[in-house]
């Protein structure tokens, strides 16, 4: 393969060329039958646009992630378009100190504050707020009975799922709509592809949102409670050697996006593909036993996180290509998750299919999504209740499905439906 | 040959062949027992891989310890004295005919 070592050195007729010339990561529309048309022959190439080397089947994503040995994870949430020198000294005049902790950083880091965090983000943790789950989401429904038509997203998707990481953090009082603008921008800094301009603007509110995560903590210090933040604070108990503050603060600071923002954009996808199928609707309504595989089976079919990021930290060889140490890797998700080597007829949407739980979309190995049963647990209780309250709801004919525009996170920006069929 | 015999929640057990130095995780998943869901592919990062072994695993290897003990209280099947993380225990020719036994639950 060392022929095509060397990005950019490859005959313009083959087909890893070919892959990497037509590979348009910020652009959602057609991404799944991008990949389908390049996953059979070409497992890995590089992708000029951003300069990184794509993997696109299921079985080397998961070698992939599996391996922190040979990749490190530091890259997951470094801005893919640099920041200029101006928001990054701006950032440091308003004492922004956010530290990677978590999905960003390496062991033994990783394992001393994963080993912390999870003994509150955890399955059995979670289990004990499906009541307070089920109430919340019925309040967004009352809100929406007797009306005829709705956008799902505005009108349930996007709050909710906020108001879950609330929960978790103990908040009581504050607007969700401001910690969704707080994560939009964020995700469009360090995934999209912003101007110079739109930086300079967002960068004010990511510090704000970053002074916003420390009261919050502060606040805790005080008057603690029964949340998250009291927790890790509970935790460290003044020892700098199990968590530092400034961590505790990035722990928050993290979870304030990392919690809703990708539940948002599943949700979104989950009832666009039911909506477009009447008939995997109506099995839900009369068997709701059909549920969980249907969270699943949305979660494979479209990925609310499209595509993961490691840097090779040695020398590696991916499904036969050589990848120098210090090269950067895009693990495609989305492509792992219709790879037909793994899923019978991959590109069919089954809310009965047999295995949709070998998807990646949480990703896998050390940084396996500490939220995922908290997300599943969130799209089961939103569709039972949204199943069991609209069971004729249809979806509004014309409407042109908008995508969020950034290289990781994908979800409709929309979704009209009608309530009553 | 090692042997190891599953007992699943329902009741019914399965005999699959196991290659020592596999983890029980992996003889589980390659083998299609069901209810092992090991999500984070036995990288200690989910819990999700929880199995009761029997008594004689648990006297020779002794309980698990460390990082493996500490996620074991939050699997989603209570802890129990036999309990064990999958991905952490690796086959050995002696475990030959042992009994694993799946929780009712992973997630
Ligand atoms: C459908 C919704 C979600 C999706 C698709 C998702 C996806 C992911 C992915 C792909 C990763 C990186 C995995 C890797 O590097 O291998 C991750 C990590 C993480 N997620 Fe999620 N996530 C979701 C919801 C949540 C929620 C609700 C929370 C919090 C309550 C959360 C908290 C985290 C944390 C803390 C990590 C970092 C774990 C680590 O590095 O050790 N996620 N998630
Ligand atoms: S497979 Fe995840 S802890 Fe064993």
């Amino acid at each position: 393969m060392s022929d095509f070592s060397v990005p950019g050195g490859q005959p313009a007729a083959c087909p890893f060329h070919a892959a990497g010339a037509n590979h348009e990561p910020f652009r959602h529309e057609g991404m799944y039958e991008f990949f389908a048309s390049v996953r059979d022959d070409v497992p890995v190439f590089y992708s000029p646009q951003i300069g990184y080397w794509v993997v696109t089947r299921r079985e080397d994503v998961l070698a992939t992630l599996r391996d922190h040995e040979s990749f490190s994870a530091e890259i997951a949430t470094q801005p893919i378009t640099p920041w200029p020198q101006k928001v990054l000294d701006y950032l440091k005049e308003r004492n922004f100190t956010n530290e990677a902790v978590q999905v960003a950083c390496d062991p033994p880091r990783h394992t001393r504050i994963r080993m912390i965090a999870s003994r509150f983000l955890n399955v059995r943790r979670f289990s004990f707020y499906e009541d307070a789950l089920r109430k919340l989401v019925r309040v967004y429904i009352d809100r929406i009975t007797g009306l005829d038509e709705v956008d799902l997203v505005d009108a349930i998707f996007y709050e909710f799922p906020a108001q879950v990481v609330f929960l978790l953090l103990g908040e009581t009082d504050f607007d969700p709509r401001k910690i969704k603008k707080w994560g939009d921008l964020r995700l469009n800094m360090v995934w999209g592809k912003p101007s110079e301009s739109e930086l300079e603007l967002a960068v004010h509110d990511l510090a704000d949102f970053w002074d916003y995560a420390c009261e919050l903590v502060e606040a805790r210090k005080v008057a603690p409670g029964d949340d998250y933040p009291s927790f890790l604070l509970a935790r460290r108990d003044g020892d700098d050697a199990v968590l530092t503050e400034n961590e505790i603060k990035s722990l928050v600071f993290g979870l304030l996006i990392a919690g809703h923002e990708t539940t948002t954009n599943a949700a979104g996808n989950l009832f666009l593909e039911l909506m477009k199928r009447p008939e995997e609707w109506a099995k839900i309504v009369r068997r709701p036993e059909l549920v969980a595989n249907a969270v699943e089976e949305g979660l494979r079919y479209a990925s609310s996180v499209v595509a993961w990021r490691r840097t090779a930290k040695v020398d590696v060889t991916i499904a036969g290509q050589d990848i120098p140490k210090g090269d950067r890797i895009l693990v495609a998700l989305a492509s792992a998750n219709h790879d037909g080597a793994c899923f019978d007829d991959p590109e069919t949407f089954d809310v009965e299919r047999r295995n949709p739980r070998e998807h990646l979309a949480f990703g896998s190995g050390i940084h396996t999504c500490l939220g995922a049963p908290l997300a599943r647990l969130e799209l089961k209780v939103l569709l039972e209740e949204l199943s069991a309250r609209f069971p004729d709801m249809a979806l509004m004919p014309g409407q042109e499905i908008d995508w969020t525009k950034t290289i990781s996170f994908r979800g409709p920006s929309q979704l009209r439906v009608r309530l009553r069929g | 040959m090692t042997t190891l015999h599953f007992v699943l929640p329902d009741g019914s057990s399965r005999d699959v062949p196991a290659t020592p130095g596999h983890s029980l995780m992996e003889t589980a998943i390659s083998n299609g027992v069901p209810g092992i869901v090991a999500e984070c592919a036995g990288s200690l990062a989910c819990a999700t891989c929880h199995v009761f072994v029997d008594e004689a695993i648990a006297s020779r290897l002794g309980g698990p310890e460390g990082a493996e003990d500490e996620m074991l209280d939050f699997a989603a099947v209570e802890r129990r004295p036999l309990s064990r993380l999958g991905c952490q225990v690796k086959i050995e020719d002696w475990m030959d005919g042992a009994t694993i036994t799946v929780p009712e639950t992973q997630v």
